[in-house]
């Protein structure tokens, strides 16, 4: 099992080194010379080359990548051009409120998603299985963002009930405050969300309960539910693992829009002001962060999988 | 050839389920109003600053915006938009797409686990990023914008090939080619495409919501494609300002393009279900359905 | 019989809902099973007899309507309510299913799964159902049943599993088994071990079983009394005795003419023309009309439906000619001619070949060793001959057949074609050399091209080697069509609208376009119904007699084997254990291997229930065979020195047969059979 944990991290190692060498020579890809543009228009030649000089900029590009790798893994990620604080600082001080959002976008989608697939699957093709079908569909239609105006419009705008741009508060210091500052942009991620895992999942639950242990488990007398519960879910929920895993990972940075619709303070926004800015590190630094929590998900899942299937050990 | 024949059933069958169907007609009348947008009278970029941030009117169906232009238009040309950006980000992404996955999961070996990582990297970003990341590079315009949802489809093209010429890659009539001297690429284009069009078919639909679901996403961000041109995406972010004195702005270009997307989906889904009754053999009786 | 039966069945019907409405799967079946009585029932796929199964259990899905009546231990099934038929199948029905792979929960402990059902309806406390596991898994004879209770499905080998669904489904004591197709999905071998003890567990509890099967060898070895069905109504029921040695209905003598068999050495098969009828579209009348040589065509069988009247004191059957069945209708025979020793120099000479795969394993995935799924094979086919190759699953013979079709790679060994060594060739030359040298697929269903009209599928080898035009083109492809006794007219259509038979008639067809000198055909009768078998196997027959084609024909059925074959290799564990002329290998086999398999297969004749030499424990894994000879752990004959070395294969001393074992000769009259508790690996 432990070679298999092993195996599977060192199959993501390749992706995020080819990542990384991406993320580190998107600088050379903008047009221009990247350096003018970190210092601003009006600088000098001098000032430009003392900086090009500062950056190790007019080192080989192996070396520069190295060292930049080097620096990196040692958790210095440079200096915002903006504000000139550290990269890892300003990540830091944004990572919480997006993890914290990410947590509950998650519990939430899994609440909404997982009894809707479960009603459809056990009846497939009822009107019931038709009208749950027809909300999932309905919750990945809808853009993330238009969803986010509409709840502003009803809960903030006319009831007047939660804010409509939130700020970050620790969970731990005030749980009723980080709920209502959270709940519209997580319900706004969750429902979408939860159309994902209900299609996901209501699909996998009936090719389960077509399969012929579960025949088996029917023809020994087993009550319905036990059927369902016991050996169909079960079973189904084995692949679903990766969907939940995947979709987390894509809250973290990949709620950018949810974020800015409720000028939530999660590290999407921070990538967007940094991206208008042309604030290069900041990028790199958030990119990099991003992978990183992408691959370390990754890793759980696989740990829940070895965990949960027997099969895995001896695979 | 026989294939358009085969296309023309298919299309037949689909069509005549009242969803997809319906969903053709709303998608075929939304290209056709974009595509003739320039001869319905109406202008997107007139303004009349008098008149800004009225509600839906017989004047202006859809109201207008705080420049006094009339959203109805901009939705109409900003659905060209939509459609060319998605159109040409899905050429993209199935013209590199589907050859990696051709490829990939022909050969096998080292040429997959290649390919398949270059692929997983662009996976691990999300698709959002991953298009910001490309237009921080390459600048904003609205070729930017295609490139770059185009590259964020090309993993779903691949991997959906890869799969489907998997499965095809053990079935005996593929070995059968090889048993009787057909040359590698023979067997690749003449006997294994052929069969894998339907799931990269289905995909072409899925990735065009997706495409112009991401290109809004990105004109709401602000980095899409550039003012004045017209955008769903834009209009939305403008109209989240003027939310309390004037909802239909957002809300009314917020729900032509929800009913895009869900137009697509449910195309989507009906493809899907009919490949699916086809694949099981919806034809004799089966055991497997029977049994309980 | 004063007892009353355990399962009475009247008037049963059962129609699943279709596009063009109604679809009658089950036409009105009458069945009564006794306590401690097996009842066979065999048909052909389509027969209906798996959905009469699933209709006695109460397990068909909602879209299933079901009429008539079925009483289990005086419970109405057809009747009962939701509760009233979990009770039913907790207490008093056992159900064993076909394909162990995928019966078992493989989330969940088997001991587990053995018990939960009596757990939950409350016959078995909670805190004594790992003891209660392990005794039902000692009774299905499972090796260290403690343990095993407690492992989940995949640490079972495949006939494992069959046991531990036997054991499942006698936990709550049943008075009724229904066994569908038990062992279809199972080695020979193992299918031996797990009809003896299925007999024997029956023998224990006085349960009734019902042996639903298509393969006419085992009813007759297991069954008391048969009940035959086709086009979904019971057409002929009886003794088992009666039924083999005296068939009323000429469906069932028809189909025991068309059987090859393992104890007779026909040289020619009666095939039944036409195919077995689709649930959708049943001929009107008698459903076996269009296809009965007695009926065909006459008003009265085309008018009505027979109903099944008794015939003498215990059979009956469903015809209107029944009297005049008994006399079996022999199809006039093309005459066998005397096959002359084949004396050319051989076509296809295979010199020690060798395949390997590597198993990888660690973090790295290095190779850490060889699976050897060929292993040393030799083996010669000379012109206008046929030399198969039998074994059990993964014994190495089909991967034989490929790399001799240059689809895989090979270890080592030559292969010579014609003289020509294959081993150097490059692309083209292979391409060329395959010209002459065609493959025949097991799967009719996968074998052709789904989008290309099966006229385009034919002509695709002519086209790829440039040769349609200066063979004639489309008139040569239609050619072949006749050939293979289908109409040219069918050219144009999909290999989806071709039953299984016509699809393997099509895949002959597109092997002889090229005018190969040798085929290789990898049981290319296996997936067929019975009835269809026979007509294939008469078609290879004829083109081998009139092209003068070579054969090498892999196959896991030992009476088609014997049948089709001028010499027999036997294969285990990637070798060749035996090898000789048919008849030596059939009527005096030296190897145990061959001797247990051969004494394995079930014979279709009641009175020929023989002792038989059923081997212990299953084919060890081929990534760590055993020590010495492979076979030793499971051989009746096996002392410490075949654990230790190799034998050779070399002819075995005044036999025509040669033979890879130490010790090697024929079966003695009381079989050695006795002595087969040497524990295998299990």
């Amino acid at each position: 099992m432990i070679s298999y944990l092993l195996r599977r991290i060192l199959q993501l190692l390749p992706v995020l080194l080819i990542a990384s060498v991406l993320v580190w020579g998107m600088i050379y890809a903008v047009p221009g010379n990247p350096v003018a543009v970190m210092v601003g228009e009006n600088a000098s030649a001098e000032q430009v080359a003392a900086e090009t000089a500062r950056l190790g900029l007019d080192r080989p590009v192996a070396v520069q990548y190295a060292a930049w790798l080097g620096s990196a893994l040692r958790g210095d990620l440079g200096a915002s051009i903006h504000s000139r604080e550290p990269v890892l600082k300003l990540i830091g001080e944004r990572l919480p409120a997006t993890l914290q959002l990410a947590a509950l976008a998650t519990l939430l989608a899994l609440a909404l998603g997982i009894p809707v697939a479960l009603a459809g699957a056990v009846a497939p093709n009822s009107w019931l299985d038709r009208l749950l079908s027809g909300w999932s569909a309905l919750a990945l239609g809808v853009p993330t963002f238009w969803l986010g105006i509409l709840l502003i419009l009803l809960f903030a705008v006319e009831l007047r009930w939660l804010p409509s741009a939130s700020g970050y508060v620790a969970f731990w210091d005030a749980p009723l405050q980080t709920l209502r500052n959270t709940a519209l942009p997580a319900l706004t991620l969750a429902v979408y969300v939860s159309g994902i895992f209900a299609r996901f999942l209501r699909a996998s639950l009936i090719t389960e309960l077509n399969a012929d242990y579960v025949r088996t488990a029917r023809a020994k007398g087993l009550p319905e539910r036990t059927v369902v519960m016991r050996h169909a879910l079960r079973n189904a929920l084995l692949p679903f693992i990766t969907i939940v895993g995947i979709m987390t990972a894509s809250f973290i940075g990949g709620a950018v829009v949810t974020e800015s619709v409720f000028t939530y303070p999660g590290i999407g926004r921070l990538l967007i002001q940094a991206i208008s800015s042309r604030d290069y590190p900041l990028i790199q630094g958030c990119i990099l962060v991003i992978l990183g929590i992408y691959v370390a998900i990754n890793v759980v899942v696989d740990l829940v999988y070895a965990y949960v299937d027997p099969r895995i050990e001896y695979s | 050839m026989r294939l358009p024949r085969r296309i023309l059933a298919f299309a037949g069958r689909l069509l005549s389920q009242p969803g997809p169907l319906a969903s053709v007609l709303f998608l075929v009348g939304l290209a056709l109003l974009a595509a003739f947008a320039d001869r319905l009278g109406i202008d997107p970029l007139a303004q009349d600053i008098a008149a800004s941030l009225e509600g839906p009117s017989a004047a202006h169906w859809f109201g207008t915006d705080e420049l006094g232009r009339d959203i109805g238009a901009r939705v109409i040309h900003g659905a060209r938009t939509s459609l060319i950006t998605a159109a040409g980000a899905v050429l993209i992404a199935g013209a590199v797409g589907v050859p990696i996955g051709l490829v990939a999961g022909f050969f096998g070996g080292w040429r997959d686990a290649a390919l398949m990582r270059a692929v997983d990297v662009l996976m691990a970003l999300p698709g959002i990023l991953l298009a910001m990341a490309l237009i921080a590079v390459i600048g904003r315009s609205q070729s930017a914008a295609l490139v770059a949802v185009g590259i964020t489809g090309i993993p779903s093209f691949a991997r959906v090939t890869r799969a489907q010429v998997l499965s095809l890659r053990k079935r005996d009539f593929v070995t059968a080619v090889e048993a009787f001297g057909g040359t590698p690429g023979y067997n690749m284009f003449r006997t294994v495409l052929p069969n894998a069009w339907s799931p990269i078919l289905v995909q072409v639909v899925v990735l065009s919501s997706v495409a112009i679901l991401l290109e809004a996403a990105l004109a709401f961000l602000g980095v899409g494609i550039p003012p004045p041109t017209p955008s769903w995406g834009e209009m939305l972010r403008t109209g989240k300002s003027y939310l309390h004195d004037a909802p239909h702005y957002a809300v009314l270009p917020g729900l032509v393009l929800t009913v895009t997307i869900l137009a697509f989906d449910t195309l989507g889904r009906g493809m899907t279900r009919l490949l699916e009754d086809r694949d099981s053999g919806a034809s004799g009786l089966k055991l497997e359905q029977a049994s309980r | 019989m004063k007892v009353d039966p355990v399962l009475s069945v009247r008037g049963l019907q059962v129609s699943f809902a279709g596009a063009e409405g109604p679809v009658p799967a089950v036409r009105g079946v009458d069945l009564d099973v006794w306590p401690d009585e097996v009842l066979g029932i065999v048909g052909e796929s389509g027969s209906g007899k798996s959905v009469t199964a699933l209709a006695i259990a109460g397990l068909l899905a909602g879209n299933a309507q079901v009429r008539g009546s079925v009483f289990v231990d005086g419970q109405d099934v057809v009747r009962a309510s939701p509760d009233e038929l979990r009770r039913l199948r907790a207490e008093r029905i056992g159900f064993i299913f076909q394909d162990p792979t995928t019966t078992l929960n493989p989330l969940m402990t088997v001991g587990r799964q053995v018990t939960e059902g009596q757990v939950a309806a409350g016959r078995l406390a909670r805190g004594e159902a790992g003891a209660r596991a392990a005794a039902l898994l000692r009774e299905v004879d499972i090796a260290d049943p403690v343990g095993r209770a407690g492992q989940y499905p995949h640490q079972f080998s495949g006939g494992m599993r069959q046991r531990a669904v036997i054991a499942m489904a006698m936990a709550g004591r049943p008075r009724l088994i229904i066994a569908d197709e038990p062992t279809t999905a199972l080695d020979v071998t193992v299918q031996a071990q797990i009809l003896s003890v299925l007999a024997r567990r029956q023998a224990e509890t006085g349960a009734a079983v019902i042996l639903i099967t298509h393969d006419l060898g085992v009813v007759a070895e297991v069954a008391h009394r048969v009940a035959v069905m086709y086009g979904g109504r019971v057409v002929e029921t009886g003794p088992v005795r009666d039924i083999f040695r005296n068939p009323r209905h000429p469906y069932t003598a028809a189909l025991l003419n068309s059987i090859p068999r393992l104890d007779r050495a026909d040289s020619r098969l009666d095939p039944i023309p036409g195919q077995p009828p689709m649930p959708a579209e049943l001929p009107s009348g008698c459903a076996f009309e269009p296809r009965c040589a007695l009926g065909r065509g006459q008003l009265v069988c085309r008018a009505s439906d027979p109903p099944l009247e008794p015939q003498g004191p215990a059979q009956r059957a469903a015809c209107h000619f029944a009297g005049e069945a008994a006399a079996p209708v022999r199809a006039a025979a093309r005459a066998a001619e005397p096959r002359p020793e084949p004396t050319a120099e051989p076509l296809l000479i295979v010199d020690d070949l060798r395949v390997h795969y590597p198993i990888r394993a660690g973090v790295l995935r290095r190779t850490v060793g060889h699976v050897r799924a060929v292993d040393g094979v030799s083996l010669s086919v000379r012109p206008g001959e046929t030399v198969s190759l039998v074994g059990e699953s993964g014994c190495g013979k089909t991967t034989t057949g490929r790399a001799v079709m240059g689809l895989v790679k090979t270890a080592g060994g030559r292969i010579l074609f014609d003289g020509q060594a294959l081993g150097g060739l490059g692309p083209a030359g292979w391409r060329k050399a395959r010209r002459h040298m065609q493959y025949i697929f097991q799967d009719p269903y996968s074998s052709l091209n789904p989008v290309k009209p099966v006229g385009e599928v034919v002509a695709e080898p002519l086209r790829i080697h440039g040769v349609y035009e200066a063979l004639g083109g489309a008139r040569y492809v239609a050619g072949l069509f006749e050939r293979v006794g289908l109409s040219p007219r069918v050219m144009e259509r999909y290999p989806r609208e071709f039953s299984g038979g016509q699809k393997q008639r099509i895949g002959i067809a597109r092997a002889l376009a090229l005018q190969p000198r040798l085929l290789i055909l990898d049981e290319p009768v296996a997936a067929l119904d019975v009835s269809i078998q026979a007509q294939i196997v008469n078609l290879l027959q004829d083109l081998q007699q009139d092209l003068g084609l070579a054969y090498l024909f892999i196959a896991h059925d030992l009476s088609v084997v014997r049948h089709i074959s001028d010499r027999v290799a036997v294969m285990y564990l990637g070798r060749i254990v035996e090898e000789g002329p048919k008849d030596a290998i059939y009527e005096r086999p030296m190897h145990p291997y061959t001797q247990s398999l051969l004494s394995a297969v079930p014979t279709p004749d009641p009175d020929a229930r023989r002792h038989r030499i059923v081997l212990e424990g299953e084919i060890p894994n081929p990534a760590s065979p055993p020590t010495g000879c492979t076979f030793h752990p499971r051989c009746f004959r096996a002392d410490e020195r075949c654990a230790r070395e190799a034998p050779a294969f070399v002819p075995v001393p005044g036999e025509a047969t040669r033979a890879a074992c130490h010790y090697p000769g024929p079966l003695a009259g009381a079989p050695a059979g006795e002595a087969t508790s040497l524990e295998a690996a299990s």
